[in-house]
């Protein structure tokens, strides 16, 4: 392995900017004659509304006041959500309009109603609050229940009923069947609490207009500034593509909640055009409480069906989901494709059922966050394993090796429409259980209660489906997208390398491991290779970064633009050599003549390539430059086993977690030490959702966790030091033979510490976030 | 959540009520009240300056009385816009009883926060809306009651 | 009403005109334009925004301009000598401290007053020190790892 190949633990690139506070956030820039967004928000949850703007109109340094009135004026098109899930009745879901400013109805509180232009931040806050709003409150639906509850309020009068559509997945003849032979049935009701994303940088854009070209820019915190461009210019109409500049710069974290098209980036684009100067907008914290698109929200009820040994034999499940107030842009595929298809978890379940409902309520969107549908799906299954363990009175581990699909029968039909690729799961429980000294836990059990704590341990065997493909599948499912990937690879005349990605970084690493793959591939110094990416005039048309695809799609693009540039340089070598190109080998950045020492370096082939005066053209183009698009084959399928350790004070009802072990298999790894680091973060997503994090409304719709005064956020001393390694079973059908390591942590983690902490109380009947009081109480408090 | 209150008030039952009617009154026991003007025979409209935990704002406030029965009981209502720092809006039930040595005023109050007051204020709303509803009674109590006849011998503090 | 403040930020001389309203914070990124600073939140709890001011950590949202007026005032920019790395810094490049970078800024500042203040601190005391300090990517693993590194190098250790 090279110091700075695939395998190697290689420092990042991009940290000497960001630890020298030389990084380039939105709000880093400040462009000329630049003005400053604030937006009036809906205080009510559910409201009609009318607007007075005279008095901000005429306020300092307030340059205009936009309104739904204005949008309407400009005939621009509402925000859409680009995947269609069709429901039980073949019908189409519900997908209402979702306006960029609210014209006449609020519909959940933060909704944006105006924006307020004006020479300096502060002068358009001021402003803001000068916007008089008249509100006519309407009764608000808040629970999900209260939303599909005969003769509730209703949010959408194209959404009867608040349902945005009643889904299904499975065989439900045969699942019923399979509940009809069992020998015990364990039975959960699950709360899979409502999430705040909460990326430490917040939103910002800044949108810019030249009249002279018709050319727009948007500068913004996106995950995926393609699709930015493509849903703004294609759906909202502000610009053709090719006269809108999209740029992601350094972006402070997205977990998701940087993938979507909000009202604020939008608004900020077209008032740029409306104002003829840059307009920027950056969301202050209270902003992102309730104008990201929050996460999970599920309510479920799931039943397992077992036989006498502890064989799963069915699976049934039924599934409440949050949408919010409006159909956010990936909303609909999370409880649905991204959820009910990954119920199989690492077992052999012979039948499996799920349904459903996704709601309409008077909160914030729903989006995918961290995970998006996966987290879900495996705490359903991994609390209801460890329910029947303890039901049946079988060891949690052995039940689930009774259970794993074996390794020797991928590739795996799953019952919910997947093929799982490739897996060993015992190897990785087995090696889990040997870091967290699992056969040792009674001994620890019993010297925790000698002091007076109770102690469980807990186990999340976990399986996620990353890289979400191929577009024909995804298409047929009733995405608006393909799912494929760009890559461009360019030598400069001195044989040093661009790297073009279609995906986007924000915090993954990527300008380093990208690096790592084009340098070991080609044989290039790593020092040489620079990634490009987040900018739409600089990269191929890409898909951006989410569901952990970056490397197994991005990296398996740039692998076949290197194999195109490969086999243009075995041309030119051949050409140069005096050789047949079928003579022609390349390894280690050098293109040889087989059998002989005449070779030539990679850069030199550029050179030449770039200074072809002897070319003979009709048969050799000039240049090194090649972009390859990959569309997988099949989704990849990381999986692995968490062991958690607690110790629960019952006195006061506080969890400690005192001890964790991760053993995930991502198939091939680039860079150790960031997938390691991916995991830690994960992880302590987990940890937060499991034990901090939730997300509070009142009966009204007020979010009452709007600030991280109220917020649980994990902090350092709410965690330990995490034990984490990894299997591999390399994923077959990527020429990496990558997986995808980016939320494994967030869909392992809440299912293991609550699977802990229900084995400490001895006691299932607690949800998420498992606070002090919410553990006080399960013990009997 | 309920607040609520007992306050003794030497006055009789009907002075005590025509006083809760009465703007000039209400005015001086509202806390933070900048100014109130009658809008309706039992309307009000008040210019209130409130903080809630870290958010501090003008609230424009549309007073109502309603459920009168005088001199027995009525329902006091108001609420709160403050803009961009979203609302707050409240009612009390008050009822007044004859004693001995004047009326007894008990009040059972709801308070319903929405907006950045309820995002990041919510754990403060009961202890501010208590605190609200304290001083208003007691100040009330304070500016309806007759002056005690000054006490012989009591040294005048504003030389002190 | 515009009132002139005065400060020494890295060991520069500034001079600035500003509202008095003006957060230590506004006048760094906006005046000076020293954007490594960064605002995480609007209730002072992330602590994205710490810098020096005599030498102890301040969360630059929670100060007026007004308040440093006369101090020595520490950003992260101010850290690198000539390009190479405080060890701090350094420490949190070679165990991968960070991951999107926009609570790095914060945690290195906040990590050299730790250490300004306890030369030696062991895991569970910079997990405690790190309280005002919040991070979504790493999970804090690796922060802490990176503060004992860097502590040890500033005491001098390998």
């Amino acid at each position: 392995m090279a110091d700075n190949g695939i395998g190697a633990s290689v420092p990042r690139t991009e940290d000497q900017r960001f630890l020298t506070g030389t990084g380039d956030y939105t709000d880093d820039t400040a462009l000329p004659h630049q003005t400053y967004a604030a937006f009036v928000r809906s205080t009510h949850s559910h409201a009609t509304f009318t607007l007075d703007t005279s008095a901000a109109s005429g306020a300092p340094g307030v340059v205009a006041v936009l309104t739904g009135a204005d949008l309407a004026a400009d005939a621009l098109g509402t925000l859409i959500c680009g995947w269609q899930v069709t429901g039980k009745d073949g019908e189409p879901h519900k997908a209402p309009a979702h306006p960029v400013l609210a014209a006449d109805t609020v519909r959940h509180t933060g909704d944006a109603m105006a924006v307020v232009i004006a020479e300096s931040a502060r002068e358009a806050r001021d402003a803001a609050e000068l916007v008089e709003v008249r509100y006519s409150p309407l009764p608000a639906v808040v629970s999900m229940q209260d939303a599909l509850a005969e003769g509730a309020p209703q949010i959408h009068a194209d959404a009867p009923g608040n349902l945005c559509y009643d889904w299904e997945i499975g065989d439900r003849a045969a699942t019923d069947d399979a509940f009809a032979r069992a020998h015990h049935v364990a039975r959960l009701d699950l709360v899979n609490n409502r999430l705040i994303p909460n990326a430490m940088e917040p939103r910002a854009a800044i949108g810019d207009y030249k009249p002279a070209t018709g050319d727009y820019t948007l500068r913004l915190t996106s995950q995926n500034p393609h699709i930015h461009r493509l849903v703004l210019a294609a759906f909202i109409q502000i610009a053709p593509e090719h006269k809108l500049h999209v740029i992601a710069p350094d972006v402070g974290g997205g977990f998701g909640s940087k993938i979507f098209i909000y009202q604020e980036e939008t608004a900020v684009l077209w008032a740029a055009g409306k104002v003829g100067r840059p307009v920027k907008w950056t969301a202050d914290r209270s902003e992102s409480f309730v104008a990201d698109a929050h996460g999970r929200d599920h309510e479920t009820h799931v039943e397992l069906a077992l036989d006498a040994d502890g064989r799963f034999l069915g699976l049934r499940v039924s599934t409440l989901a949050n949408m919010g107030a409006y159909l956010s842009t990936f909303a609909s595929c999370v409880p649905s494709y991204l959820y009910g298809t990954l119920l199989q978890g690492q077992y052999t379940t012979e039948a499996i059922y799920c349904e459903v409902k996704a709601v309409f309520t008077n909160t914030t969107p729903v989006d995918a966050l961290r995970g998006a549908g996966r987290p879900e799906a495996t705490y359903v299954v991994e609390r209801i394993v460890d329910q029947a363990a303890r039901e049946m009175g079988i060891d949690p581990a052995e039940l689930r090796r009774r259970n794993f699909i074996p390794s020797d029968a991928f590739p795996y039909p799953t019952k919910v429409a997947l093929e799982y690729d490739s897996g060993n799961y015992r190897l990785a429980l087995d090696r889990a259980l040997d870091l967290a000294e699992y056969a040792g836990f009674d001994t620890r059990r019993e010297e925790a209660k000698s002091r007076g704590k109770l102690r469980g341990i807990g186990l999340s065997a976990y399986i996620e489906a990353c890289g979400i493909a191929p577009s024909q599948v995804v298409g047929s499912l009733g995405a608006g997208v393909g799912l494929w990937e760009s890559g461009g690879i360019r030598f400069n005349p001195t044989g040093n390398v661009l790297v073009y990605t279609g995906s986007h970084s924000h915090g993954q690493g990527h300008e380093t491991t990208f690096a790592q793959l084009v340098s070991d591939y080609l044989g290039v110094p790593f020092e040489n290779v620079e990634v490009v990416h987040g900018d739409t005039e600089k990269t191929p048309f890409g898909m951006g970064t989410y569901g952990s695809r970056s490397l197994a799609v991005g990296g398996s693009a740039l692998v076949k633009a290197m194999d195109k540039v490969i086999a243009k340089g075995r041309k030119i070598a051949a050409f140069s050599l005096e050789a047949s190109e079928e003579d022609i080998e390349f390894g280690g950045g050098n293109f040889t003549v087989a059998g002989t020492d005449k070779s030539m370096n990679i850069a030199e082939v550029a050179f030449s390539a770039y200074v072809p005066h002897n070319y003979p053209l009709d048969e050799l183009e000039p240049g090194l430059e090649e972009t390859g698009f990959y569309d997988p084959a099949n989704f990849t399928f990381p999986a692995g086993t968490h062991v958690c350790e607690v110790e629960v004070d019952p006195e006061t009802g506080v969890t400690e977690i005192v001890h964790w072990v991760a053993v995930d298999d991502f198939g091939n790894v680039v860079n150790p030490m960031i997938v390691e680091g991916q995991v830690h973060g994960g992880v302590a997503h987990g940890v937060g959702q499991a034990l901090l994090e939730g997300c509070a409304y009142d009966a009204d719709g007020q979010l009452l966790t709007g600030s991280f005064m109220d917020y649980t956020m994990p902090r350092a001393d709410d965690l330990p030091d995490l034990t984490v390694e990894t299997t591999c079973t390399p994923c077959p059908h990527n020429p990496l033979g990558v997986k995808g390591c980016g939320e494994a942590g967030a869909i392992a983690a809440p299912a293991a510490v609550m699977n802990a902490i229900t084995d400490a109380i001895d006691s299932s009947a607690i949800d998420m976030p498992a606070t002090p009081q919410a553990v006080w109480r399960a013990l009997g408090g | 959540m309920d607040l609520t209150g007992e306050f003794h008030v030497a006055l009789p039952r009907e002075a005590v009520f025509e006083a809760l009617n009465d703007p000039e009154i209400l005015g001086r026991c509202i806390p933070g009240c900048q100014s109130i003007e009658r809008v309706g025979e039992h309307e009000f409209d008040a210019d209130v300056l409130a903080r809630v935990g870290p958010v501090k704002a003008r609230f424009k406030t549309r007073i109502a009385v309603s459920n009168l029965n005088p001199p027995e009981s009525y329902t006091l209502s108001g609420e709160g816009r403050g803009g961009a720092a979203g609302f707050a809006s409240g009612s009390a039930d008050v009822s007044l009883e004859a004693a001995d040595d004047g009326t007894v005023l008990r009040y059972t109050a709801r308070v319903q926060p929405g907006g950045k007051i309820a995002q990041v204020g919510s754990r403060l709303i009961g202890g501010t809306a208590r605190k609200i509803g304290t001083d208003f009674f007691s100040r009330f109590v304070e500016v309806v009651t007759p002056e005690p006849p000054p006490e012989a011998g009591k040294p005048d503090e504003q030389e002190e | 009403m515009p009132v002139n403040v005065s400060m020494n930020v890295n060991g520069r001389a500034v001079v600035e005109e500003v509202e008095e309203r003006t957060l230590l914070v506004e006048l760094l990124r906006e005046n000076l334009r020293l954007t490594g600073t960064h605002v995480g939140c609007d209730t002072s709890q992330c602590g994205a925004c710490v810098v020096h001011v005599d030498g102890r950590s301040v969360k630059a949202c929670t100060m007026l301009a007004t308040q440093a007026h006369g101090a020595d005032v520490t950003t992260i920019e101010g850290l690198a000598d000539n390009g190479k790395l405080h060890p701090m810094q350094e420490a949190f490049r070679e165990n991968h401290g960070l991951q999107c970078g926009f609570c790095t800024p914060g945690m290195v500042m906040s990590a050299l007053d730790l250490v300004a203040r306890n030369p030696d601190p062991t895991g569970g005391e910079v997990r405690e020190w790190l309280e005002g300090n919040l991070c979504r990517c790493t999970g804090y693993h690796n922060i802490v790892k990176s503060i004992l590194a860097g502590a040890s190098a500033m005491r001098g250790g390998s």
